[in-house]
């Protein structure tokens, strides 16, 4: 179910949202998060976000990566890598280093590519 | 001075040869200590109390999940450390996911004196080991006063120190009782048909948690029930026990 394609890592899950909880307020992560449920208010990790097909949120989003599946009625910012899923639906502005796309997915917002782009390694210069 | 704690249930005849046992092999690995049996008249805490101002070394509960809790919260804060045989098939949960497989295991356990520090759950006044739950039904949660959660459907909702249920390991995440930490984990099941249910897992680490219930009360360790509203936050650190190699954490 969880593999590093998307950079949320097997063993470094630090909080899944479950497809039967609702969360409000203001949550503050470091770690890999997975929303599988409803979230109101914001979001914010260091870490990689993952939004599940049934998921909905509404809430400014930031993580360093990202990967949408479900309904965000809120700005997007990552500072690494975001996938848009073929299932994702976006109410807002996007903002990322690197982006993707996928054929289907609803987008309503601006998007923006801004900051460094994250790479996994640099050759040193020559 | 080891001294070893009887609870009163291990009394009954069906224990004799066990204890018999046990007893042999501490000795035979030089643990002789005092033994100290409850009764009607002596109660766990009073009786912890009393041997270490006599000067215990080590405090050994010989018993069950309830004996261990009840050691625990007479030992919180002592620099004393806890050890535990385990006695009888069921009920020793706590044991097993502190690498104490066995009743004998357990004499071979306390001669090799692994101490590790381990934190502890507080709620309200009563410290906790394993886990505190409640019934999702009319719970309000409120995390580090940053944000609620709202359960739909039916379940459990437990904050875990320690897991003591191999169903509560979910594989993304690990439950550490020396992270200073505590997760909150809650699991629900929808019906998808008539035949078939799915679980739903959520997980949250956190500092402090607020929880508020009208009608039910939550359980500390499946023994000690407390009154909401419960704030619950972790004790760094709060005791020491003696484990064994093959622990889960």
């Amino acid at each position: 179910m969880f593999n590093s394609n998307d950079g949320v890592k097997g063993k470094e899950v630090e909080t899944i949202i479950g497809p039967s909880v609702k969360v409000k307020g203001e949550f503050n992560g470091q770690g890999d998060i997975i929303v599988e449920g409803m979230l109101e208010g914001s979001l914010t990790t260091a870490s990689s976000l993952r939004v599940g097909e049934k998921a909905k949120i509404t809430a400014s989003v930031e993580a360093r990566n990202g990967r949408i599946s479900g309904e965000v009625v809120g700005n997007v910012k990552c500072s690494g890598y975001l996938e848009i899923m073929a299932t994702a639906k976006i109410s807002g502005d996007v903002e990322a280093s690197a982006l993707s796309v996928e054929k289907g997915a609803t987008l309503n917002g601006k998007i923006s590519m801004s900051g460094a782009r994250e790479t996994k390694s640099e050759k040193p210069a020559a | 001075m080891h001294v070893y704690i009887y609870d009163s249930f291990v009394n009954q005849k069906q224990f004799d040869g066990l204890l018999a046992q046990i007893e042999t092999r501490l000795t035979d690995l030089g643990l002789n200590g005092k033994i100290s049996r409850l009764g009607a008249m002596m109660n766990i805490k009073d009786t912890v109390a009393n041997e270490l101002r006599r000067g215990a070394k080590t405090i050994i509960a010989v018993g069950n999940d309830q004996t261990v809790n009840q050691t625990v919260n007479a030992l919180v804060g002592s620099s004393i450390p806890l050890g535990i045989i385990p006695v009888g098939k069921k009920n020793n949960s706590i044991a097993a996911n502190l690498g104490i497989e066995s009743d004998l295991a357990a004499c071979d356990i306390i001669s090799a004196r692994r101490i590790e520090k381990l934190d502890l759950g507080l709620a309200n006044n009563s410290f906790f080991l394993t886990k505190a739950a409640i019934t999702t039904k009319g719970s309000i949660i409120e995390i580090d006063k940053s944000y609620s959660i709202e359960v739909m459907e039916e379940g459990e909702i437990n904050i875990v120190n320690l897991p003591t249920d191999e169903k509560e390991r979910l594989p993304e995440v690990s439950f550490n009782p020396q992270d200073k930490k505590l997760e909150l984990y809650i699991k629900t099941e929808a019906k998808k048909n008539f035949f078939k249910k799915i679980l739903n897992q959520s997980i949250f680490t956190f500092n402090r948690l607020t929880i508020i219930n009208k009608k039910y009360p939550l359980l500390l360790d499946g023994l000690t029930e407390v009154t909401t509203p419960a704030e619950i936050r972790v004790a760094e650190q709060k005791i020491q026990v003696i484990v064994g190699k093959n622990r889960g954490f």
